[in-house]
């Protein structure tokens, strides 16, 4: 037991940690955008999930929970091998140039792999505002009448529009070089299946990164004040529905 | 052949415990034939003539094959050449009129000798952790008494190319060994006569490793592309998975 603790503190152990825990988290955001993709069919569809959802009493805690824990992980793991990456190089070089020849050939999305702290910090900020809105209620709270409406009004705001496109369209850059290098970091590196992962992995990160960032820029297009009245229109047609839930 | 006139911007530290700073040389009449060392010898010779200190810098063989040269050319480890080493890169990659930045490697595990000297001994400590078979040292066997695949022969000849330059730890943001350490693990993993010791070669270097002070992997792949010998991202794959099969089954 100790060899393996010890084992996964090393370099390749904490890097371990941060793939597994970063491919758990993509599979969460699958689930998360098909989810607030219910919005797009219908205020009633979207609430009628989210009733769902939180009518797991036992169940959405411990999965809550695994999540927390998921985040925690990644973020802490992240967070100490920046600064040991750092302290690994006391005096910077003068001038530093790529010498990967073509970055879409060769060595992935190079870019992108160079900016995984700085994108996950924005990322984590992102993450805090939006847990600020939907989760802990404290970032513009309000009386309303159900979850889609509640969506639909913290969507039509500015500064959400702002944040959240920003937070949606740096986490798809953070996914861009993530993805794959998950897979190389947990030793699969094959000539047949890398670039079938590589391609896979943009076109995950491009679905997810734009996928998110519909949301804030439908909400700037004025596309969920439509909601608002929906909800109230659904409202006046099953007043029994919303006396229960109030 | 033409020649070029050349402004080298080159890193002075008298010690190790002494600060350093850029100087600028002005070099005239650099033949594009020259190598890049023998470009610094030129320059070493015009300071020795003015009675000044020559630059220091390290070299062997001069036919890039024992890794010893060993310097940032323009930000680019090696220079800008690819699959190539500093002794072996050749002056017709400048133009005319260039400025040439030279600088040492730089990472905490590799501290600056002198100006642009680095002690890299830390990837033999690297080594020395694990990265040897022992075997006892009989008589020649028979040939062909131990089966080697040719697949496998191949990727170990590849992963053997490593000449230990140190240029992918130069390259990488996070100043990390796992390209070398990845090679250096894969060309015994890969072969008979390594598998004895597989689990405790890949536990120990990876220790050693982090020990030394290198930094972690982020898959950037700057290392691939500096080495000067071809090594491949695939040996770091196979290094995460030769650590990670070793810490699962290990009996302690
Ligand atoms: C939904 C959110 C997130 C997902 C899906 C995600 C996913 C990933 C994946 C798959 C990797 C690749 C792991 C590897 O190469 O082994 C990664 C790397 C990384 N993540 Fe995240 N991540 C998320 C949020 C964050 C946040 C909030 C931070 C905040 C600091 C962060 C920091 C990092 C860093 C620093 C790396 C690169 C480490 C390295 O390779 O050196 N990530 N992430
Ligand atoms: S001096 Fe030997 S490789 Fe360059």
């Amino acid at each position: 037991m100790t060899s393996l603790i010890r084992a996964l503190s090393s370099s390749i152990g904490k890097k371990l940690l941060m793939s597994v825990t970063g491919l758990a988290l993509c599979g969460f955001l699958v689930v998360h955008l098909s989810g607030n993709l219910l919005l797009y069919v219908g205020a009633a569809e979207y609430d009628a999930y989210a009733h769902a959802l939180h009518a797991q009493k036992i169940l959405l805690p411990i999965a809550e929970t695994g999540l927390f824990l998921l985040f925690i992980l990644h973020i802490a793991l992240g967070l100490i091998t920046a600064g040991e990456n750092r302290a690994a190089r006391e005096v910077k070089y003068d001038t530093q140039r790529s010498k990967v020849i073509d970055p879409s050939s060769k060595g992935a999305p190079n870019l992108a792999s160079k900016l995984m702290v700085p994108t996950g910090l924005i990322v984590l900020m992102f993450l805090l505002i939006h847990l600020g809105h939907f989760k802990l209620g404290i970032i513009s709270p309000g009386d309303d009448a159900s979850e889609a409406a509640k969506a639909g009004r913290i969507l039509s705001e500015g500064f959400t529009q702002v944040v959240y496109l920003i937070g949606t369209l740096v986490l798809g850059i953070h996914l861009f070089h993530g993805f794959q290098s998950a897979f190389q970091t947990m030793g699969l590196n094959h000539p047949k299946y890398t670039p079938l992962i590589k391609t896979f992995g943009f076109i995950f990160a491009v679905c997810i990164g734009l996928g998110f960032a519909s949301f804030p820029a439908m909400g700037y297009l004025g596309r969920f004040k439509e909601t608002e009245t929906q909800t109230t229109e659904n409202r006046a047609e099953t007043p029994t529905s919303i006396t229960q839930r109030k | 052949m033409s020649s070029l006139k050349l402004t080298l911007k080159v890193w002075r530290q008298p010690s190790r415990d002494e600060a350093g700073q850029f100087h600028t040389y002005h070099l005239e009449d650099v033949s594009t034939e020259m190598s890049f060392l023998e470009m610094l010898d030129v320059l070493n010779e015009n300071l020795i003539a003015q009675d000044e200190e020559p630059v220091a810098f390290d070299h062997d063989c001069r036919e890039g094959i024992c890794g010893m040269c060993s310097l940032m050319i323009n930000g680019q480890a090696h220079g800008p050449d690819n699959e190539t080493t500093t002794c072996q890169l050749h002056m017709r990659h400048f133009r005319d009129g260039d400025t040439i930045v030279i600088e040492p490697w730089r990472a905490k595990a590799f501290p600056v000798i002198r100006d642009l000297v680095v002690d890299r001994s830390a990837l033999d400590r690297v080594i020395a952790a694990g990265g040897y078979v022992s075997v006892n040292c009989g008589s020649a066997p028979d040939a062909n008494a131990v089966l080697v695949p040719k697949t496998d022969a191949d990727k170990a000849m590849d992963a053997a190319a490593c000449i230990g330059c140190g240029a992918c730890v130069a390259a990488c943001k996070n100043a990390s060994a796992m390209l070398f350490v990845g090679a250096k693990v894969s060309q015994m993993a890969l072969l008979p006569q390594g598998k004895p010791e597989r689990a405790s070669r890949v536990l120990n270097m990876v220790a050693r490793m982090d020990e030394e002070g290198f930094g972690n992997c982020t898959n950037t792949a700057e290392c691939e592309a500096a080495c000067p010998a071809g090594i491949s991202l695939s040996n770091i794959a196979r290094l995460n998975r030769e650590y990670l099969k070793a810490a699962l089954t290990a009996a302690n």
